[in-house]
């Protein structure tokens, strides 16, 4: 049997051609059906995300199945065979299966390490398991690499560290805080990343948002976006003492917040730690605040400089990644020539105990009525000479099952044990 | 007449330790609900206190202050009025976690003045002996867990303050994870060397009778348990976190390694 992945990604096709390729939701099942009715195809699974769109397959040894696959995919998108070709990268057999443990465990994906490809891929597993499309071969690749994405995550640190601006000022909160919960958050500002931020915070548990905006409708329409309270304007300053965390993001032309302003306000909580995040261009917060004990300033730049320096971390611990990916390639890689050679042995013990049996019988009119005592022992010595001549053959196979000999070894014995055609 | 004011000096001691049990509990568990009950306590043993020493000048035929016991006891005195006159004028409250645990050291201190005999019997001064210390250790235990926490604080918080990212010290808890456990340390500090500190004064008053008082280890033990008292105070108070934290916490803990030097000097002495 034969695995073949083939699909484009961000790397390789630009957005005008994934989002022209990309299969909605609602037109999966059909796609599914549509590809395991092309000739050879025995299973099939499709993934489409924003960033990718791959199918993968299980076909016969002897099918051509890339030029299937290149053809499904221009005729179910309606599309040029020439136009799509560029884009396209193909994996077969280990290439294929290291392909899938990549993505799986975001090694493949933009930012290395997001979480949400695994969850797509369970997805798209799930739905072709409904339609039918996977059966044995293709279910063992993918539960794998389910598998192979956990220990990835759980062994390295490559999740672990903020990829957005947004998340790494929440991650940063943690650092100062530990739990979020209880804490109190100003919002100034109704930015799109203010909202984010906001949105990020208030899911890692803050009790309350307070939103305050000269325009009053828009930080009535903001706090809305996440639960908060809207704040009068004018209370901005009077309210910076009981808040844990400042998010500013109004567009003022001159600092909202200033050094002299923050040390009365850190004396009214008793030097308590102060997380300001200025997301503001031009910045709302004094720089020099940071001076100050106990309180946290971090602007945009700072924020970004945090982003750079963990996505460049998540390159570093791929390489371990990479290295788990390998074994575990590997290893499936062993599993499934094993499993390629099943068939071929229990053919092998049905054909001996049936030619065992049959010679049994033939010689039992010569042998008489046997005691049950004597009926047994005859099966024993049946069962012993066949099981010695099997023990040889089977084990050379399990042992070159992973070779590349492993596949004529198995022709051979087919055909000295004159094993059937379609038994394996 | 004397004997009367040590009795009434004594009376007040016992109800100046209600305000060191809330102090305890205020700084270890933030329990503060003993106040009303701590500092009406405090109030009867102020009047006790004054009836002490009116006694005692009586008996002197002047205010007595020509002892270290008797400085302490007017410095006492004069303190705990000073509190109570504030609190009431000003409301000001907070001082009380402080000085209601200073007032009862130094009033305890002062009605030690008159010795008793012996002990019962050795074994109950051994014992004695090895609670102070076992408590003493534990409380320098705790207050070098204090200094740790402190620096590690002090880490953490110029790493987030200089936005560096990608290193090791990453690793190290959050702030405010840190600034529990220098609360929690120090607070159990302070009350493990309190305990200790008074073991030590009953302890020496037995076996010194008067002289304890004027051992420079002794004097230095009391310094390091004031400068305790200062740290907590300044946390609590004034919110004292960060470098000057820092610095306050290793301060108190090389005072605390310095009295022990001291202490270990001092037991040749004292088995002779």
């Amino acid at each position: 049997m034969k695995l073949l992945l083939t699909g484009l990604n961000h790397r390789t096709a630009p957005v005008e051609v994934r989002e022209r390729l990309a299969f909605e939701e609602r037109v999966l099942p059909e796609a599914l059906d549509n590809l395991k009715k092309r000739p050879g195809v025995l299973e099939g699974m499709i993934l489409s995300t924003c960033n990718r769109v791959e199918i993968t397959i299980t076909t016969d040894e002897h099918v051509d199945a890339e030029n299937a696959v290149e053809h499904f995919l221009a005729e179910s998108r309606a599309v040029e065979r020439n136009w799509v070709s560029p884009y396209l990268y193909k994996h077969d057999g280990p290439d294929a299966v290291r392909h899938l443990f990549r993505v799986a465990s975001s090694l493949d994906s933009m930012i290395v390490g997001e979480p949400q490809i695994l969850g797509q891929l369970k997805t798209a597993y799930a739905r072709a398991k409904e339609c039918g499309a996977i059966s044995g071969f293709l279910e063992l690749v993918l539960t794998r690499a389910f598998n192979v994405a956990k220990r990835v995550r759980s062994e390295t640190d490559i999740g672990q560290s903020a990829v957005s601006v947004s998340y790494a000022a929440v991650e940063l909160a943690k650092e100062i805080f530990g739990s979020l919960s209880g804490k109190r958050v100003l919002v100034a500002g109704a930015g799109k990343m203010a909202i984010s931020a906001a949105r990020h915070l208030r899911r890692s548990g803050v009790s309350e948002i307070l939103v305050t905006n000269r325009t009053r409708e828009r930080a009535v329409a903001m706090a809305q976006e996440f639960q908060g309270t809207v704040l009068d304007y004018e209370m901005f300053s009077k309210t910076l003492p009981d808040v844990d965390i400042v998010l500013a993001s109004s567009g003022a032309p001159h600092y909202i917040v200033t050094r002299e302003q923050m040390r009365g306000v850190m004396s009214r909580r008793r030097n308590r730690p102060m997380f300001l995040i200025d997301i503001a261009v031009p910045r709302n917060i004094e720089p020099a605040v940071n001076e100050l004990e106990s309180v946290f300033l971090y602007d945009i730049d700072d924020l970004d400089k945090v982003v750079q320096t963990n996505i460049k971390g998540r390159i570093d611990v791929a390489t371990e990644a990479e290295e788990i990916i390998r074994e575990e390639v590997e290893r499936m890689m062993m599993r499934l020539k094993t499993r390629e050679v099943t068939p071929t042995i229990i053919s092998l013990q049905e054909q001996l105990a049936a030619l065992a049996s049959a010679e049994i019988d033939r010689q039992r009119g010569r042998l008489g009525a046997l005691t049950p005592q004597q009926e047994e022992a005859v099966q024993a010595i049946a069962r012993g000479i066949v099981n010695k001549i099997a023990h040889g053959p089977i084990t050379e196979l399990r042992k070159q099952a992973s070779d590349p000999g492993g596949a004529h070894l198995v022709g051979v014995i087919r055909r000295l044990f004159r094993l059937g055609e379609g038994q394996g | 007449m004397m004997e009367t004011s040590i009795f009434w000096l004594r009376v007040a001691t016992c109800l100046y330790g209600l305000g060191l049990l809330h102090s305890m509990l205020a700084i270890v568990r933030r329990n503060v609900k003993l106040y009303p009950v701590a500092l009406g306590s405090f109030r009867v043993a102020v009047v006790l206190h004054g009836v002490a020493l009116v006694e005692a000048s009586m008996a002197y035929g002047r205010l007595p202050l020509d002892t270290s016991f008797a400085t302490l006891n007017v410095g006492a005195f004069l303190i705990a009025l000073v509190f109570l006159i504030v609190e009431w004028r000003y409301h000001f409250a907070s001082p009380a976690v402080a000085l209601f645990p200073l007032v009862f050291l130094m009033t305890l201190v002062a009605s030690l003045e008159q010795p008793v005999a012996a002990w019962p019997n050795i074994g109950v001064r051994d014992a004695w002996l090895v609670v102070h210390i076992v408590l003493v250790l534990a409380g320098f235990a705790a207050l070098l867990l204090t200094a740790v926490a402190s620096i590690f604080y002090l880490m953490q918080e110029r790493r987030l303050k200089q936005k560096r990212t990608g290193t090791l010290l990453e690793k190290l808890p959050p702030l405010a994870t840190l600034d529990n456990l220098i609360s929690v340390s120090m607070g159990l500090g302070f009350v493990l060397l309190t305990l200790g500190v008074i073991f030590a004064i009953v302890w020496a008053w037995v076996e010194f009778q008067t002289r304890w008082l004027s051992y420079a280890s002794v004097q230095f033990s009391l310094f390091t348990w004031f400068l305790c008292l200062v740290m907590i105070f300044l946390r609590t108070t004034a919110g004292w976190r960060g470098r000057k934290a820092a610095v306050m916490a290793l301060a108190v803990l090389g005072c605390a390694a310095l009295t022990w030097v001291a202490q270990v000097g001092l037991r040749p002495a004292l088995e002779r």
